[in-house]
């Protein structure tokens, strides 16, 4: 549990410094998922089953392959298959897997007003901490990639926890031990990086993939979640990954500049009254003393 | 014909009936869990008003309860009360000389009726936070009932939230100030329901004068 | 597979058709993506949707189902007219030079078949496919039997000769012009010179050192000419030298995991263990049978001809020793008279047309679902209502077990008519048994119980071990006709009710019954020790083996398919030591031809094998499949097994039923009439039935609509319908359609569809996709569509009423491939209907 603390670097909701904050030298790990050699064979929705042991739910024909619309409080791992005509009117199947991105700077942590309900490790992972989690839903909206889901009986949020307990031990996270094709892959950001921008100029090279880029968006100060992509320009093309994802305006807004702005206020209000009082004493004061001094 | 602004024996009047406290206190209480369970929420340096409440799931869990209750409240009072709370000239003087007003210089205002203009301040103010608190409340209360494309209302229900709650804890400061310190003998007003008639005199000469008017003679 | 999974890694050039690896193998489809990534590789996908593996691919195109061969000849047509060819490849390993016999003509002379047709028979006189006797000499053969192939061929390695090989390539697909691929298979013409061009790009300007893989499924084999479709690629593919090669030649994907060791164990009725020929009325004797199923080497003169089958009497003595132990003696022609002589076609159409027309009274079934996976699910469902005694071997209930309620038998009520008696035997599950599996790369593979059986269940082969022991003891106490075959029968596992498998391998890998001794090396072998391969085996009845291929697998040394050394000293994805691969852990098949007529390889950079001109030997980084003593300049040709010594580009003879090059011919349900020939639409040698259930539609009637059946990568065949995980992931059936068919038909995406066959129907939600769309047929504008079949009556979503209940293959027919006797599983005419 110690070791657990001091590798922590973030906390949502908590007051005063973090105890793992500089104390690990810890890289931050990274995910690469290469859509352009995925071909949804969904091993990695299994794994991620199996190795967090998630019930079975019920789903139903959506008139697509997806297995279900979106992710679910207990199903967080979900590949997105699209339909695209190209202009040169051939066709694109884009499959990309969708779980949680692990922002650098992640809105739902931003958002959760609960002490220790969201935690950020040194390696970069994102986790939930349900046993703190009160369940108001913030990080569902502090989220820019719509993946914190709430379980509607229990009120705590779930999500993708990248196999912290597997990456804790030296291991891969599940779903990139399943991939068959090797479309996933696991390692430091750096490394990860690398390997993705080589790929994507192997197919902006010999691929008809002249805008084939890295996904990585700076908005959440890039992700520990990074994808290839066929066509970087367009990102909503992949089940509507966002341009340009960043924490809403109005999370930012509410927990920065309000948030001190109403502390300040609150506080300044206290003040003022209290040296009001001490200033002008209550409204009948001359008749109390009156009656005083009438008594004396 | 309401039964409040009779004079009573022993040279006290009746301000505020038992339906009329009861209302107030009924939002006076659940204004105080929001405000302390909202407090929480708003911020980690007081998320320890939580736990010592029960913990943050249960507080998460009653909060909205308890807006719903302060709702309810705030409407009875919007039924009791409206018509009453409507501005006229001389809440608008009122204003003009607030600064005699915050000064203790009463005897330079403009005689205020049963409610000064400040009390209709925060009677207006409450309305209209509480109607945008319980709007913005029920985003909140199921976030993961907004389908994405709608997600705008969680974004502004996020900050109109707390914005109103601070607005409103802004008033709730000077409505506590003013009635146990400031002006002494309000507090009493909602717990029995009557002020002496100095107190009338004094704070709402208007007021005094109506039911002087009404009824000079002490009920039995 | 000629090559291997890991193989494909070495390529340049994917052409994946007739297959859909990405969903239906995404294990080893790891190696295409390798190819891409680390090669640069392109995969070109033709397939009649836009599957997983076209959302990886290069180029894709769409085709008609069943015009495969139009396709791939029209691909050789282009080869040769733009000189993308391996000449030297094609010169001295091919019979491309051969000069065929005169009287040979092609369909395009002769209306549609080959010279021998009996229209009134539908039988063909194949003595014309034979290749000319050098010096015009008549080919000796015994008097009224077929000539045999000559000794020595005739040749012009110019390949002028206007009957070479070569020529008659070159005449016959030059009809299969791109505006003909076009009319047959409904891919516009510029998109399908964009994946001719793309294909025999490797071989630009004559250039050998890229290597092109051809991989495939049952997409190519489930047509009435299937076999045809593979050989018309395996052609393809020596035209662009790429068989042997690292990377290359013709890869069949193996729908299941022991599929491969299933048709090495003689699978199909017309073989014993190790693709041996079954004897036949005609073979009066095991001499005279020797005699017909033992080829002679046929080539130009100059040339060698290793010819390994002519040590089939070794193979077939070893196997009946292993079978009958000392009763097989050189006496009794090795207890010849204990094997059945097959008579006629015993495919599996066939088994359940004789049990529809009462001939079969009972059935064991095992390991599948026969109602479900056999074309026609409404005849085998009528044909099992006809038995006497069904046992079925599974792991769930399932639709064969249950036919007898069935939904069809339910709506016709006859329910209680039905007198078959059904006995049910659960048995163990894959992960609860040991053994092994051998895969599409012919590797075996050791593998453990995981987890102990379940309950009462049995496995499958103790099952079997106690019927026969039931049976052995009847006949000892009872006697009866013929008794010697079952009484004789070697049963020496050390546990007889459930013989441990790991004994079984042994048996099959074989081992000395004397001591042995190589002449050359002097290396000795003990009686009863195990053989270390097959070249160990005689014909003298001092060995013994399963199966000549497994030869190898169980030495004295060990089980060799449970080694799992994963390394790779070559990086060539060889990986000597991991599991075992058939024939003698070679991993590439003819790679003689990986070099070379010099011996040098190809490719410098990926060498397989080569002439070590030092030891006179031939060595490589995998096991020469080759007499490793012979010198380049005796020209010994690559291909061993061929009495040829080469490729057949021109099957002589009898090798396909239905010719020596592959026509196009019409799916037997077809939108369009043959644009070859009208007058011969269909494959004239097809296999189909005459029963009242055997019923065939037309466009005539209404059934204008190409149907085609696929898998899912989320569901396995029958079974995971039963698993809620696999639930999950695709939770009902449905019928794959292009959106521009819907919009016509005012069906949306989720709305029931009703897909009926001249022989049944089928009822699922419609998935409304881009990724079909129409297309000119021969000027007609057509729908194809697609269903995944993994559904029935019995299961998760069925038992809750979520499903129609229904069978794809009710839709299917029984008109099979004369060759491998396959049904026309793909590429039928069905009616869709909103319901």
């Amino acid at each position: 549990m110690s070791q657990e603390t001091l590798r922590i670097q973030k906390i949502s909701g908590h007051a005063g410094t973090v105890a793992g904050e500089g104390t690990q030298r810890e890289y931050t790990i990274c995910k690469l998922i290469d859509t352009t050699t995925c071909i949804g064979c969904k091993a990695c929705e299994v794994a991620c089953m199996e190795w967090n042991d998630l019930p079975f739910g019920e789903t139903i024909f959506g008139n697509t392959y997806q297995t279900m619309p979106e992710t679910r409080w207990n199903y967080w791992n979900l590949i997105l298959f699209n339909e695209h005509e190209r202009e040169d009117g051939s066709l694109m199947w884009l499959m990309r897997k969708n779980q949680c991105m692990h922002c650098a700077d992640p809105g739902c942590l931003a958002a959760c007003p609960s002490d220790g309900a969201i935690v950020q490790y040194t390696n970069g992972i994102v986790d939930f901490q349900q046993a703190n989690c009160i369940g108001c839903g913030y990080c569902i909206t502090g989220c820019p990639f719509d993946i914190p889901k709430l379980n509607p009986q229990t009120k705590r949020v779930f999500k993708c926890t990248l196999c912290t307990d597997r990456v804790g031990e030296g291991l891969e996270p599940a779903c990139i031990k399943s991939c068959p094709t090797g479309c996933l892959h696991f390692g430091s950001k750096d490394d990860m990086l690398d390997l993705a921008e080589k790929r994507a100029k192997q197919l902006r090279d010999h691929s008809n993939y002249p805008n084939a880029g890295v996904y990585d968006p700076k908005g959440v100060g890039g992700t520990s979640v990074v994808y290839v992509l066929h066509d970087a320009a367009n990102p909503e093309l992949y089940g509507g990954l966002p341009k340009d994802p960043h924490i809403p305006w109005s999370v930012k807004l509410w927990k920065g500049p309000l948030k001190w702005l109403g502390n300040v206020a609150m506080v300044g209000g206290l003040i003022g009254l209290f040296v009001h009082y001490l200033r002008f004493g209550p409204k009948d004061r001359d008749e109390e003393e009156m009656k005083a001094e009438t008594k004396s | 014909m309401s039964q409040s602004g009779q004079i009573l024996p022993h040279g006290r009047v009746l301000r505020y009936e038992l339906h009329e406290r009861l209302t107030h206190w009924t939002a006076a209480f659940s204004y105080i869990y929001l405000l302390l369970t909202g407090l929480a929420f708003y911020t980690p340096w007081l998320f320890w008003i939580a736990i010592a409440l029960g913990g943050g799931q249960i507080s998460r869990m009653l909060h909205p309860w308890a807006g719903l209750i302060f709702f309810l409240a705030v409407m009875k009072m919007y039924s009791m009360w409206a018509a009453q709370m409507r501005t006229t000239e001389t809440d608008k003087a009122w204003w003009g000389a607030v600064g005699h007003y915050a000064r203790n210089e009463d005897d330079k205002m403009p005689p205020a009726g049963r409610y000064n203009a400040g009390q209709k301040l925060l009677f207006w103010g409450f309305f209209w936070c509480s109607l945008l608190l319980l709007l913005t409340g029920a985003v909140l209360w199921f976030p993961e009932f907004i389908p994405w494309n709608l997600r705008f209302l969680r974004y502004t229900a996020v900050v109109i939230h707390p914005a109103a709650a601070l607005l409103t804890i802004g008033l709730f400061l000077i409505h506590i100030y003013m009635s146990v310190f400031a002006e002494r003998g309000a507090f009493g007003s909602v717990i029995r329901g009557d002020v002496s008639v100095e107190f009338a005199k004094r704070y709402h000469p208007g007021w005094y004068k109506e039911i002087v008017g009404e009824s000079s003679t002490p009920r039995k | 597979m000629t090559n291997g999974w890991v193989d494909i890694k070495n390529t340049d050039m994917m052409l994946i058709m007739g297959g859909n690896p990405a969903e239906n193998h995404p294990c080893g489809f790891k190696w295409a993506i390798e190819a891409k990534r680390n090669r640069n590789a392109k995969i070109i996908s033709v397939d009649p949707r836009f599957t997983r593996t076209s959302s990886v691919a290069d180029l894709f195109c769409q085709i008609r189902a069943g015009s495969d061969i139009a396709f791939l000849g029209g691909v050789i047509n282009y080869a040769i007219e733009n000189n993308r060819i391996a000449k030297d490849y094609l010169v001295n390993f091919t019979n491309a030079a051969f000069v065929v016999k005169n009287d040979f003509k092609l369909p395009g002379d002769t209306d549609g078949v080959f010279s021998g047709f009996d229209a009134g028979k539908h039988t063909y006189d194949r003595a014309s496919w034979n290749y000319a006797a050098a010096g015009g000499a008549a080919n000796a053969g015994a008097p009224g039997a077929p000539a045999p192939l000559p000794e020595k061929v005739d040749y012009d390695l110019t390949l002028q000769n206007p009957n070479c090989v070569f020529q008659l390539l070159k005449k016959h697909y030059s009809r299969y012009t791109p505006e003909m691929v076009e009319r047959i298979t409904g891919i516009p013409k510029d998109q399908f010179l964009k994946a001719a061009e793309m294909y025999t790009s490797i071989r630009k300007d004559g250039d050998m050192k890229m290597a092109g893989t051809i991989i495939y499924a049952v997409g190519w084999t489930q047509h009435s000419f299937g076999t045809q479709i593979i050989r018309t690629a395996a052609m393809l593919q020596l035209l662009l030298g790429n068989v042997g090669r690292a990377g290359g030649g013709v890869n069949a994907l193996r729908g299941h995991s022991n599929i491969q060791g299933a048709t090495d164990m003689a699978g199909l009725f017309d073989t014993l263990p190790g693709y041996l020929k079954v004897p036949t009325p005609g073979d009066a004797s095991f001499d005279a049978w020797m005699k017909r199923a033992t080829p002679t080497s046929s080539k130009p003169a100059p040339w060698d001809s290793w010819n390994y089958y002519g040590n089939t009497p070794k193979f077939t003595v070893s196997l009946l020793k292993a079978m009958y132990g000392d009763a097989a003696t050189k006496q009794n022609g090795w207890a010849f008279d204990y094997l059945p002589k097959v008579d006629r076609d015993y495919s599996w159409t066939h088994l359940w047309d004789d049990m529809y027309n009462g001939t079969v009274k009972g059935m064991l079934a095992f390991g599948m679902n026969g109602v479900a996976i056999g074309p026609d699910s409404n005849k085998n469902i009528d044909a099992l209502k006809k038995a006497e005694w069904l046992v079925v071997g599974e792991i769930y209930p399932d639709e064969t077990s249950e036919f007898w309620k069935s939904p069809r038998v339910i709506a016709q009520g006859d329910m209680k008519q039905i007198q078959t008696t059904v006995y049910r035997l659960p048995c163990a599950g894959f992960a609860e048994k040991d053994g092994s599996f051998t895969n599409s790369a012919r590797w075996l593979l050791w593998k453990n119980a995981a987890v102990p059986m379940p309950g009462d269940c049995r496995l499958d082969h103790g099952i079997v071990a106690q019927i026969f022991l039931k049976v052995r003891d009847l006949y000892k106490k009872d006697g009866g006709k013929f008794p010697d075959p079952i009484m004789n029968l070697t049963w020496n596992y050390s546990d007889r009710l459930n013989p441990p498998l790991a004994e079984v391998l042994k048996e099959m890998n074989g081992k000395a019954l004397a001591d042995l001794e190589d002449p050359a090396t002097k290396q000795q072998i003990k009686a009863g020790q195990q053989l270390p391969g097959f070249a160990w085996l005689k014909d003298d009845g001092t060995t013994s083996c399963g199966i000549w291929i497994y030869a190898g697998s169980f030495t004295e040394a060990g089980n060799q398919t449970a080694r799992r050394d994963p390394s790779d000293p070559s990086g060539m994805g060889v990986h000597p030591g991991w599991g075992w691969s058939w024939p003698a852990n070679r991993r590439v098949l003819y790679n003689r031809a990986s070099c070379d007529v010099d011996g040098k390889p190809w490719d410098p950079s990926r060498r397989q094998v080569w002439w070590n001109e030092t030891t006179q030997k031939w060595v490589g980084n995998d096991v020469p499949d080759f007499k490793a003593d012979s010198h380049p300049k005796d020209h010994m040709g690559p291909f061993i097994m061929n009495p040829e010594g080469v490729g057949r580009i021109f099957a002589p003879l009898g090798a396909f039923a239905d010719g020596p090059f592959p026509e196009h011919y019409e799916p037997i349900e077809s939108p369009i009439v043959n644009p070859l020939h009208a007058g011969q639409s269909t494959n004239p040698m097809v296999t189909r039935f005459k029963d009242a259930d055997d019923k065939f539609g037309t466009t005539k009637d209404g059934f204008n609509v190409v149907c085609t059946t696929f898998r899912l990568t989320e569901h396995y065949h029958y079974w995971t319908k039963n698993n809620p995980m696999n639930v999950q992931l695709v939770p009902e059936p449905f019928i794959e359609m292009a959106a521009e068919m819907a919009d016509e038909m005012g069906i949306r995406g989720g709305e029931h569809v009703k897909v009926s066959s001249a022989r049944g129907e089928y009822i699922a939600k419609a998935m409304v996709t881009k990724r079909i769309k129409s297309m000119m047929i021969d000027g007609k504008k057509t729908y194809q569509i697609g269903i995944p079949f993994h559904w029935g009556y019995r299961g998760i979503a069925e038992d809750e009423g979520k499903t129609a209940r229904n069978l794809v293959n009710s839709l299917t027919h029984t008109a099979a491939d004369p060759n491998a006797h396959t049904p026309e599983f793909k590429g039928f005419l069905v009616k869709v209907e909103k319901v």
